[in-house]
């Protein structure tokens, strides 16, 4: 890990075009005003658990092409420059003057700029065979602190803007030796207006929105499919659907060969809210009604060994689990209906569920959809502001022994829902409705910045990938 | 063409309708009179008379048992109605579920599968729990009224099949509610006695 502290802009020559590039770049973080905050969560603290310190300055000079791959060099150099903003990692600098284009790096020039990083690519060969050639630069120190090499297919070609995600993520990993989320997508049900719903998924950017089950329902079946839920190696996606008998089940979709598995139902019951444990293997999901509630687990795998992790008169839905796969966090109705709480217990069931959401006897609030991210050990879940109100997204930070540390209110305008982690541990999607309707939005935990990734659509819950290969 | 079809089922009908709803049986027709020299017009007319006579009892019956049956059928389909975010019968619901009682009583083959329905507001997982745990309020409700659980279903479509598309009380009002859907037994449900 390598640190540069910002640099100031030294030379009156290029004072003000830097100071328009990093205003143009948009790093500032949104202050919190009084006006914003609807009300307090008890206990909860407002906004960012994080000092923010001015972020690394990188420019990106022009990605220039050897024999033919132009359009490749220009539309990567795009993709780049945009997931690298998307990183929040970096104040971007990439609308240069024509005077930088060059092939040759003039490291005065972009230190003078203020650059900190400078990042330049090179498409060798064309066409199917073209490769990038990709350097991240030292500007502090004047030279090449890594480079890589990374296959670009044609632009018109399925993996092309995947091949430039992946790219995008190396430059986070060489400067923070942490994992980005440009290579990712982000899979959800979308409500259309005749009611059905199918899956959908979307790339981190935005780009690349497609369906990704159509289906038509039958004599019993009803069209609605919901609340997917990625492979811990992203081939795979579980979730919900009523498409066969009209009643809540369980299915595996493989995403390279289109097969599908249902999970059985030697119990009966709604099954719902399924969740792969990071093992692969093992899908957990709940079943209410039919006698009694819980959580259960069935090998998708091995197709075996229906289990049961915990059964009562309350309601326990959505689990998930801690990275290492020996806690798991869910949503129980124990203390009251009407009064959902988020709890985490081991896996084995040695130890009773611990309450993480902040419960206060007389006000227990309504607390919903937890989701535990891949690093950094925190659950993001969302609350309800007031009875009748609006719900906002709440993030506690665990300790080692797992006891919360500190929980953040993180969203303050509209209503925000279902939060998923990226596989940075940072950024959160989430379902939002603005005055201009709803979408899905991009949280990052640590600036603040929140951005639309995909609007003029009714969403419900996404869910975030882990990294995917090009 | 509605009323014909009605005549005809009726005629189909007529012998069964008879012996059920206790009428006269029609008189025989008098055996004819070897010295008579044509036929007695006179007993032939009375004897059509006392036929279509029943044939139209039978047809009234018939037709007010359908609307009998056509009532309960609609009564075991009504809707009923929760509070925000509540799974406990209302008062109002609970007379409705008095006359389904009635007449699930009269109809032990028919099987219903109850579903629940939330409004849109709180989270998609919690509400279809929600929608379930209305089911199962109407599901005890009929157990307490010594109706067989075995022949009952229930599930949860939770916020995903609103009846009304709004985004205010009203339209939520209407969201909140368990449905009732006939799967099996549909040919054979019989008024509340």
């Amino acid at each position: 890990m390598r640190s540069r502290s910002a640099r100031s802009l030294r030379s009156p020559r290029f004072l003000a075009l830097g100071a328009a590039l990093v205003c143009a770049a948009g790093t500032s973080v949104p202050s919190l005003g009084a006006q914003d905050i609807e009300e307090r969560f008890p206990g909860v603290s407002l906004g960012l658990t994080y000092e923010t310190r001015t972020l690394p300055a990188l420019a990106i000079q022009p990605f220039s092409a050897r024999g033919g791959g132009v359009a490749q060099a220009t539309q990567v150099e795009n993709i780049i420059a945009r997931d690298l903003r998307y990183s929040d990692r970096f104040t971007v600098i990439d609308a240069i003057p024509a005077a930088l284009a060059s092939e040759e790096v003039d490291y005065a020039l972009w230190d003078e700029l203020g650059a900190t990083w400078l990042v330049t690519g090179r498409i060798e060969g064309g066409g199917a065979s073209a490769v990038l050639i990709l350097e991240l630069h030292d500007v502090v120190y004047r030279e090449v602190a890594e480079r890589g090499r990374f296959r670009i297919p044609e632009t018109e070609a399925p993996g092309f803007r995947m091949s430039g995600h992946v790219a995008s993520d190396s430059i986070v990993r060489w400067v923070f030796n942490e994992p980005g989320i440009a290579a990712t997508r982000i899979v959800f049900s979308r409500r259309m207006e005749d009611g059905s719903q199918d899956l959908w998924v979307v790339d981190s950017d935005g780009e690349n929105l497609r369906r990704l089950t159509s289906h038509r329902g039958g004599e019993l079946g009803v069209p609605i499919s919901l609340t997917p839920s990625w492979s811990p190696d992203g081939a795979r996606v579980v979730y919900t659907s009523y498409k066969d008998e009209g009643l809540p089940r369980i299915y595996e979709l493989d995403l390279r060969t289109g097969d599908e598995k249902q999970v059985p139902t030697p119990r009966p019951g709604d099954y719902m809210s399924p969740a792969y444990h990071p093992d692969g293997e093992f899908v957990y999901f709940a079943i209410n009604g039919g006698g009694s509630s819980g959580l259960f687990r069935y090998n998708i795998a091995d197709d075996c060994c229906f289990g049961s992790l915990m059964q009562g008169p309350s309601e326990d839905i959505s689990p998930t689990f801690a990275p290492e796969g020996h806690m798991v966090a869910f949503n129980s109705n124990r203390l009251g209906a009407g009064a959902p709480q988020i709890y985490l217990m081991p896996v084995d069931a040695s130890r009773r569920p611990e309450i993480v959401s902040p419960y206060i006897y007389g006000t227990p609030g309504y607390y919903t959809s937890p989701d535990w991210s891949p690093v950094g050990n925190r659950i993001a879940y969302h609350g309800r502001v007031e009875r009748r109100g609006a719900h906002q997204i709440l993030v506690a930070e665990l300790d080692a022994q797992n006891r919360v540390r500190q929980t953040s209110q993180i969203t303050f305008r509209g209503v925000n829902e279902d939060p998923s982690w990226a596989p940075d541990g940072r950024h959160l999607v989430h379902v939002g409705e603005r005055d201009y309707g709803y979408g899905l939005f991009v949280t990052d935990l640590f600036t603040g910045n929140s951005r639309t990734l995909v609007s003029g659509i009714r969403p419900n819950p996404p869910a975030w990938s882990p990294p995917l290969a090009p | 063409m509605m009323y014909r079809r009605l005549l005809l089922a009726s005629v189909v009908l007529g012998g069964l309708a008879v012996a059920a709803c206790g009428g006269e049986p029609p008189p025989e027709p008098p055996a004819p009179e070897p010295q008579a020299a044509g036929p007695d017009l006179d007993s032939l007319r009375a004897y059509e008379d006392s036929v279509r006579a029943a044939q139209e009892a039978a047809a009234r019956a018939a037709a007010e048992r359908e609307r009998a049956i056509a009532e309960a059928r609609e009564i075991l389909e009504q809707r009923v109605h929760f509070d925000y975010d509540e799974s406990a019968i209302r008062p109002d619901a609970e007379s409705v579920l008095r006359q389904k009682v009635a007449i699930l009583r009269a109809s032990p083959a028919v099987r219903i599968r109850l579903e629940g329905h939330a409004d849109e507001r709180g989270s998609v997982e919690y509400n279809q729990a929600l929608g379930n745990r209305r089911a199962q309020s109407v599901l005890d409700f009929f157990g307490q009224q010594g109706l067989m659980a075995g022949n009952f279903q229930t599930t949860s479509f939770g916020e995903e099949r609103p009846l009304s598309a709004g985004s205010n009380e009203t339209a939520w009002a209407q969201n909140r509610r368990v449905e009732f859907v006939i799967t099996a037994g549909g040919g054979s449900i019989n008024p509340a006695q």
